[in-house]
């Protein structure tokens, strides 16, 4: 299992903010670009989103463990 | 109000206003509260919410979201390094999540060092590292439509 998290602009445009994802054991081992696809959010990640796996800014193309959390962050605008 | 501590890091993010003079005299007496010496050098940095939206339109609110978890993870890891990175002696970060009014303070980023050097160019990177780095998002309410903002002001 894996529990995907969007945020803002990203969470309105998919209609949802979490969402926890079975993957099948021949699917491993599962990266953030693939599950993008599996979700039916897009082709491929757009360049100004980033992802997190684990709260922690991670690479699309990161093996990911079950139990993993992963967000995809739209442009951040802190401060 | 979500509390985090590290050595030398006073995280605070709050829901409602705070008073960033207040959180700043409550962070100083707790650098010299163990009768220790006040640092020589400090460099503060107060963030407020504009009148106007980036388009130019009368400001109604800013609207903060952030990521739970991964908000006060990630400040921590940025502290961490740009402290090291200039040898600080201490940090506080305040930031206002959910609904922020124009005038109030949305950020209050601050830095003690021995030098003034240090303290100027660490309280510096840290801000620019909260906006681009921290898992915060703004979206501007103007005319009773929200706008998700993409990206920073200008320097």
């Amino acid at each position: 299992m894996i529990h995907v998290r969007l945020f803002a602009g990203l969470r309105e445009q998919a209609g949802w903010g979490e969402r926890s994802l079975a993957i099948s054991a021949q699917s491993w081992p599962t990266t953030p670009a693939s599950l993008w696809r599996q979700l039916g959010l897009g082709e491929t990640v757009p360049q100004q989103v980033r992802v997190a796996v684990n709260q922690a800014f991670a690479a699309l193309d990161q093996p990911l463990q079950p139990g993993d959390e992963v967000a995809f962050l739209p442009p951040i605008s802190g401060g | 109000m979500a509390e985090a501590h590290r050595p030398g890091l006073v995280l605070r993010l709050h829901p409602e206003a705070f008073e960033p003079l207040v959180a700043l005299a409550e962070w100083q007496q707790q650098l010299t509260a163990a009768g220790s010496e006040a640092p020589a050098a400090e460099a503060h940095f107060i963030g407020r919410v504009r009148g106007r939206s980036a388009s130019g339109a009368a400001l109604e609110a800013l609207e903060l979201e952030h990521y739970p978890g991964m908000t006060e993870a990630q400040i921590e890891r940025i502290a961490a390094t740009i402290s090291r990175r200039h040898g600080l002696l201490a940090l506080r970060v305040d930031h206002r999540v959910g609904r922020v009014l124009p005038g109030e303070a949305i950020v209050l980023v601050a830095v003690a060092a021995d030098r003034r050097g240090p303290a100027q160019r660490g309280g510096q990177e840290l801000l620019e590292a909260l906006k681009h780095d921290a898992p915060f998002w703004k979206r501007e309410w103007s005319n009773g439509v929200g706008r998700w903002v993409e990206g920073n002001t200008a320097y």
